[in-house]
């Protein structure tokens, strides 16, 4: 099946203020083939897709449709180029019935024919292998039925380049099993197919070509017989280059800040884990190996059942129950603007929202005095604009980022979370959180949870593996033997008991 | 394809620019009116001037405004606590009735006490029995997860009906001829009027009223809590914000306050309780405090504005003939104009460009 490709871009470039979502990428879609898209949170997947399906337009770079030059200026060219996206958050109307749905937004005649359209949707589902009742309602379907349906709306309106967003994230292994079937079949047909995925087993078995994505660059692209192990692949992803060089001298660890001992709970199997202030300690990992888990069970979003997690030297629900505002825990969540700030609200009422129990006289709030103290803190972290009466949506995202570091540090905790601290940050503003973060060792035990293996290499004095709700290994950052074994413990392919020798 | 599209603003509104989108919300509404009256065969321009001098256009019928506003203010102040926290209470109806039957059970059981301890205390009984219709939803939602909006607007409705079971029967004056209504309070149950004006001294509670809850957003930490919960629930959670806590505790104090207008009501303005206080007060409330933007000192403004409204629409079911539901008419279509409006404070146009 030579043909010219369905979709090549050539040069994409996008940047997002200081920051470079999409630097120079060149990918080619080619018929009844399936390209994989492999990358970390924020490497910069979704701009791609977004430039793809015409919500964006990128800087500077070009499209080419079977070679002819587009631009998708809106979603709707996109659209009918033959453009179709799968998104992780399905787009169903809940209310409405599959064969409603399929036909949503499509124009046609006036009357609606209900036999003819029930049959279409069955016809077309039997093609690529899809059980599906044309009358069912949405809101009684499975998540791998909803797929489906989505699937169905796109076939109907005969896109030629699907792409799916993590369509494995929501689905059972029976159902994942399933849509890789249709898949294979919609590539016989002559479609071409962009997969977006951070499994690395799943890329492995169906995709054709592989493309790594890191920091906005496309830093390989391989044919995946090519490949010989997952392990390449999540070398490939974390990546390894030292593109900062920051000076750590290690602290004497002190005093126990966190403690887990077997924590089993959300699809955690057995973890261990002892943090010293003093240290910090690199969590890595595929997204979606249990970090998130064990990072909102450590801060207190989601309850624990056993008894197996201490902080500061006190039972989780006492901690929760007594921790003051201040010299104890900091979370530093990755989502900046749905969990750690209040968009609406302004820089001062966003300073407050952690640190209000340092500003209050009875049932009085003290806004002035907290204006003082975050208008220095402004100042000297450089957050810009500094206006305390700017609303935190007016923020970039590096600056929210500072904002929530300032704040956040100010509250001298003995424990931090500090999840994906530089996503998205440009160079300078990462030196600036890197050194933050080793300051504030002096103080503190710290949790780093990084899908960049560099930066877990440049802080941590330790750096923990995780892989499937385990925790594969705990290490010494000196150890290289173990460091070097990383990509393959991410893999879940080493089992990181000390080899023998 | 529209020649333009829709950007979302990068500056937050100032505040002129926030008034002028809400004028000219009320302007739109106000011209839809005149045309509705013109399809009924209503001289508009006459009609929305006999709707403007029934309302402002002189003593007596200012002050029946501003006596209309009373209630209006406090219920409005009492949902707007809570759409603070982006709870819907829709309730404020029954809330205003529960308030009014809970100061009426007072100056029946006590009507010889005086006037300094028996006024506070049907204040008192009032805020209970309010805050009381406040509270239930607000458990049925934390316990159940039912919706608040379906829960506080059925219960608006049990509310009604235990007010007419009250003065059908066990309350019912026995000189009133078969009128559903209390006695007359005693004396010392009446609050009263300022000077020799037709405006009671609510409008002093009010005044009041409306500082403390500005405060209580402004300058304490509950206020702000609230406040922040309301924009961001997930940041709630993550700053250890007691957000089930304050669900209750906005919805009791919503509850209280409309009971506070409840007791104002059947004290000062009708002396007893009776039905015909259940006018729509706290449905009106709801459009006063969007249309306020949720803060105390617009909603006083809006409050006599669509109290003005209701006193107007009178004149105009009398000099016209126009039928007294327009009212009701006018008042949703301020609610949707100034909804719409919303797109323009964080949205604006943009031409096209010619691709």
């Amino acid at each position: 099946m030579a043909g010219p490709p369905l979709i090549r871009l050539a040069g994409i470039c996008k940047s997002f203020g200081k920051v470079h979502a999409n630097r120079d990428v060149s990918l080619t879609v080619a018929e009844g083939k399936i390209l994989a898209l492999l990358g970390e949170n924020g490497a910069g997947k979704s701009t791609l897709m977004a430039i793809l399906a015409g919500q964006i337009q990128p800087d500077s770079g070009d499209i080419f449709l079977r070679e002819k030059k587009v631009q998708f200026t809106s979603t709707e060219k996109a659209i009918k180029a033959g453009i179709g996206m799968v998104y992780q958050h399905f787009k169903l109307v809940e209310a409405m019935t599959v064969a409603e749905n399929v036909f949503l937004g499509q124009s046609g005649g006036w009357w609606l024919n209900w036999a003819k359209m029930h049959r279409q949707v069955v016809d077309l589902a039997e093609q690529y292998g899809m059980k599906i009742n044309p009358a069912a309602r949405i809101r009684d379907l499975s998540m791998g039925e909803k797929q489906q349906v989505e699937i169905l709306k796109l076939l109907h309106r005969k896109s030629t380049v699907l792409i799916f967003d993590e369509p494995t994230a929501v689905l059972t292994p029976a159902e994942a099993e399933n849509l890789f079937a249709t898949m294979k079949l919609m590539v016989g047909k002559g479609k071409g197919i962009v997969f977006i995925s951070h499994k690395l087993e799943e890329v492995m078995a169906i995709a054709d070509t592989i493309a790594i994505l890191r920091r906005g660059e496309v830093v390989a692209g391989m044919a995946a017989a090519e490949v010989t192990s997952t392990a390449e692949l999540a070398e490939c992803m974390v990546g390894r280059e030292v593109l900062l060089q920051v000076d750590r001298l290690p602290l004497e660890p002190r005093q126990m800040v966190l403690k887990v001992t077997d924590l089993g709970d959300y699809g955690l199997r057995g973890v261990n884990l002892e943090l010293r202030q003093g240290e910090i300690v690199g969590l890595v990992g595929v997204a979606g190996n249990g970090q998130k888990q064990l990072v909102e069970m450590v801060c207190g979003l989601r309850r624990p059942t056993g008894n197996s997690l201490r902080i500061l030297g006190l039972e989780w629900a006492r901690f929760f129950r007594s921790a003051g505002w201040d010299k104890a825990l900091a979370y530093i969540p990755e989502d900046r603007q749905g969990l750690a700030t209040c968009p609406g609200l302004s820089l001062i009422d966003n300073f407050l929202l952690t640190t209000r129990g340092g500003f209050v006289r009875g049932p009085w709030l003290l806004r002035q005095q907290a204006g003082i103290k975050a208008l220095r803190l402004m100042q000297e972290f450089d957050i810009r604009p500094p206006d305390l009466g700017a609303f935190a949506w007016q923020l970039s995202g590096g600056n929210l980022q500072k904002m929530v570091l300032a704040r956040e540090f100010y509250r001298k905790p003995r424990l931090i979370v500090a999840e994906q601290p530089t996503q998205g940050l440009d160079i300078a503003a990462t030196e600036d959180v890197w050194k933050l973060l080793l300051e504030a060792r002096e103080a503190a035990g710290i949790l780093l949870v990084t899908g960049d293996l560099a930066e877990a290499i440049a802080l941590a004095d330790r750096i923990g593996v995780m892989y499937n709700g385990e925790m594969v290994d705990l290490f010494a950052v000196d150890d290289a033997e173990k460091v070097a074994l990383i990509p393959q413990m991410m893999a879940g392919l080493a089992s990181g008991e000390p080899s023998a020798v | 394809m529209l020649p333009m599209r829709i950007v979302k603003r990068q500056e937050p509104l100032g505040f002129g620019g926030s008034f002028f989108v809400i004028f000219s919300a009320l302007v739109v509404s106000l011209l839809l009116s005149a045309f509705l009256l013109f399809l009924g065969g209503t001289p508009p321009v006459r009609g929305m001037s006999v709707l403007f001098q029934g309302a402002f256009g002189s003593r007596w019928a200012l002050e029946d405004s501003v006596l209309k506003a009373i209630p209006i203010f406090l219920c409005s102040l009492g949902v707007a606590v809570a759409f603070r926290l982006k709870i819907w209470n829709i309730g404020a109806e029954g809330q205003f009735a529960l308030g009014a039957i809970g100061a009426t059970w007072i100056a029946l059981s006590f009507p010889a006490w005086p006037k300094h301890f028996l006024l506070p205390a049907m204040i008192v009984m009032a805020m209970v029995g309010g805050g009381l219709w406040g509270l239930i939803p607000a458990l049925l939602r934390q316990r159940l997860k039912t919706n608040e909006i379906i829960v506080t607007l059925m219960m608006n409705y049990i509310a009604i009906l235990l007010l007419d079971y009250l003065v059908y029967g066990v309350w019912k004056d026995p000189r009133s001829f078969g009128f559903p209504m209390t006695p007359m309070f005693s004396e010392q149950a009446i609050v009263g009027k300022i000077g020799s004006t037709s405006i009671n001294w609510g409008l002093a509670h009010c005044l009041i009223l409306g500082l403390v809850v500005w405060v209580f957003f402004r300058f304490t930490r509950v206020g702000f809590e609230i406040k922040a919960s309301g924009d961001n629930v997930r940041a709630a959670r993550y700053a250890g914000l007691p957000y089930d806590r304050l669900v209750v505790l906005v919805m009791v104090l919503s509850g209280a306050l409309a009971g506070w207008a409840g007791f104002l009501e059947a004290s000062a303005t009708v002396n007893r309780l009776q039905p015909s206080i259940m006018v729509g007060y706290g449905y009106t409330a709801i459009v006063v405090a969007w249309l306020a933007r949720l803060h105390p000192a617009s909603i006083g403004v809006a409050a006599i504005l669509l109290a003005g409204l209701r006193v107007g629409v009178e004149s105009l079911q009398l000099d016209l003939q126009v039928p007294s539901a327009f009212g009701g008419i006018i008042e949703g279509l301020i609610l949707l104009t100034v909804l719409a409006g919303g797109l323009f404070t964080h949205y604006r146009f943009a031409w096209r460009r010619k691709i």
